[in-house]
């Protein structure tokens, strides 16, 4: 079986999160986080296919979050459904804040005409924001921080 | 000037904090967008609600596995202990397929 690696979930990530739930000196061997890799892989087709079938029964052509806590407690993965709901609450919440603190940006250095591009501004921003958390590397900023010799986080100029 | 081990530790220690998803969503996507034909438009949440289930996930079939290689009295999880905890659990019957290939 030919593994193409870029469809299946990073080895490294799964790797991490198998060791620490694992006690400190246990050990993993490198086929059993494959095997991980390929599991929590085809958990994703699985629940995704559910969910897009009652998608397309009821004539949507978006799956949401929500279809996919919905998928999750049919397949009998319903102990996940509080914690999820959970974190999609103080990740909605965290994104208010950072949209809040951004307008609030455009704001102050904008006058009339700048203030009617700001919405457009403003979705590019976020955009950008989802697109740095998609790239797990969120980290050129920080680097470039770090390389100038400042100890503390300061916003890109 | 490279300092990668230095700052490679720092970084890790700050994408550990909350905020930071520990599975990168566009792969997320792009397996969610390779699951079938239908599957054609996904909200941005979609991703993000993976990124939590899959880590609970893990974390599920890890411990049941760890159980497996405790019973075998070995200190190192095997994937034959991945297969058993996907044969002693019914909800994980999906997977039956995928760990009796090898």
């Amino acid at each position: 079986m030919v593994e193409e690696q870029d469809k299946l979930l990073p080895i490294a990530n799964v790797g991490k999160i198998m060791k620490q739930i694992l006690p400190p000196r246990a050990k993993i061997s490198k086929e059993a986080k494959q095997t991980m890799q390929e599991c929590a892989t085809e958990f994703i087709s699985f629940v995704t296919g559910e969910a897009s079938d009652k998608c397309h029964k009821e004539n949507r052509k978006t799956v949401n979050g929500d279809d996919i806590c919905w998928a999750l407690s049919t397949l009998g993965f319903d102990n996940y459904t509080e914690a999820i709901v959970r974190y999609l609450h103080k990740y909605r919440e965290d994104e208010r804040e950072r949209a809040k603190n951004q307008s609030k940006v455009t704001a102050t250095s904008s006058n009339e005409d700048k203030a009617k591009e700001s919405p457009s501004h403003k979705s590019r921003e976020q955009t950008t924001s989802v697109q740095q958390i998609d790239e797990t590397s969120s980290a050129p900023s920080e680097l470039r921080a770090l390389k100038k010799g400042k100890s503390s986080l300061t916003n890109p100029p | 000037m490279r300092q990668a081990g230095t700052y490679s530790g720092l970084l890790s220690k700050m994408s550990g904090r909350a905020g930071t998803h520990s599975l990168p969503l566009a792969r997320i996507k792009k397996i969610m967008k390779k699951s079938g034909d239908d599957v054609k438009m996904i909200s941005g949440e979609a991703p993000i609600v993976f990124s939590k289930a899959c880590e609970l996930f893990i974390e599920e079939l890890t411990k049941r596995s760890w159980t497996m290689t405790m019973q075998g009295k070995r200190r190192t999880l095997l994937k034959d202990d991945v297969a058993s905890a996907v044969i002693a659990t019914d909800i994980f019957d999906f997977l039956l397929t995928l760990v009796s290939e090898s």
